[in-house]
């Protein structure tokens, strides 16, 4: 019987391997990251590949774009078959409980997030992905300091964005 | 301004750059990435209620993952490394991009509840808002690009690839750093949001 839920535990040991693998000269013998690819298809879209950041970025960037094909892939089957979870829908939970009902607030902040969180991400040369899961794990100076900072930021951001805490 | 929407020309050019690196062929860089997905969804960190609500100190089953996931992979990796099985892939100490990006990451992250690797995931599984944040991302990317020889002058200095284990210099270093943060991870409360799905 496969179980619907994964616990933070067994999660964390799959995440892992997952790093070993992707790491190893056996697998693709470099980190695991995703702004990268995100910046990469942004630059493409607006026409900006061979701009000296579009070069910059043109490696990982491929490579990144199909490492993020891949976890769309892989998040909708796990979300049809196993978890049972698949669903469009706008407003999350929380956010109702926290923050509004309206569905118009919560795609425009999406929005806004979604653009600070790539951009912030390209200033600082990665994402959780990059700097947290794989440049922590190497114990990269780099990562860590990104880490202590993006988590003082985020306890505060919620602290005043969100009400009824 | 054009959108360049020929897609076909950007998946030629991209698998022809993927070609040139030795990071493992296409179908091996997608298993990657199905993998992750399957671990992120089938954990459910993908959703704003355990990232959101974790900045709202409401649940905490990401950062324990994280800092569990961390914790293994450090030590795991350190002798892979050291054995020769993998290499070092150390991002560069640019002091100001590192803490200006930061803050703008983490202000991004605590209201889209979601980061670039499992935002994607949270996309997959229906969740609209996530796409409009998927969007404003790209848009970031292609912002970021184009202003990109004007904002070096903040990012730096860069002050080098340093990591704490190269800096202490022994071995037992990446025990302690390593087995912390697993200690962290399950000293860290077990609260967690009841799971509710969201509405359209």
């Amino acid at each position: 019987m496969i179980p619907k839920r994964l616990g933070w535990i067994p999660g964390g040991i799959l995440l892992a391997l997952l790093l070993w693998f992707t790491f190893s000269t056996y697998g693709a013998d470099r980190p695991i990251g995703a702004s990268t690819g995100i910046a990469y298809m942004g630059a493409w879209l607006f026409g900006l590949q061979t701009s000296e950041y579009g070069k910059h970025i043109a490696n990982s960037g491929s490579w990144e774009t199909f490492f993020l094909i891949g976890v769309l892939i892989g998040g909708f089957f796990t979300s049809v078959f196993i978890t049972k979870t698949f669903k469009f829908r706008i407003l999350p939970p929380l956010w109702k409980k926290h923050k509004n009902s309206s569905p118009a607030s919560r795609l425009f902040w999406s929005f806004v997030g979604g653009f600070l969180v790539v951009f912030g991400a390209r200033l600082a040369g990665g994402c959780t992905s990059g700097h947290f899961l794989s440049g922590a794990s190497q114990t990269a100076v780099s990562g860590l300091i990104f880490g202590g900072v993006a988590i003082v930021v985020l306890l505060i951001t919620g602290r005043l964005f969100y009400k009824n805490l | 301004m054009h959108l360049n929407l020929d897609i076909v020309g950007f998946f030629q050019h991209t698998i022809d750059l993927v070609h040139k690196q030795n990071h493992g062929p296409i179908w091996l860089i997608v298993l990657i990435g199905i993998l992750f997905g399957v671990i992120i969804q089938w954990t459910r960190v993908d959703t704003f209620d355990k990232i959101a609500g974790f900045a709202m100190l409401r649940g905490f089953k990401v950062p324990k993952m994280l800092f569990f996931t961390i914790g293994i992979a450090s030590i795991g990796l350190y002798f892979m490394i050291k054995l020769g099985y993998a290499h070092y892939h150390i991002k560069p100490i640019m002091v100001g991009g590192l803490v200006i990006g930061g803050v703008l990451f983490a202000i991004g992250m605590a209201i889209l509840g979601l980061c670039p690797g499992t935002g994607p995931v949270a996309v997959s599984e229906g969740n609209i808002d996530v796409l409009a944040g998927l969007i404003g991302g790209l848009i970031a990317g292609g912002v970021f690009t184009y202003l990109y020889p004007d904002l070096k002058a903040i990012m730096g200095p860069d002050l080098g690839k340093a990591t704490l284990a190269q800096l202490v210099g022994h071995d037992w270093f990446i025990f302690v750093y390593g087995v912390a943060l697993i200690i962290i991870a399950f000293l860290l409360p077990s609260r967690e949001i009841e799971e509710e799905v969201g509405e359209v």
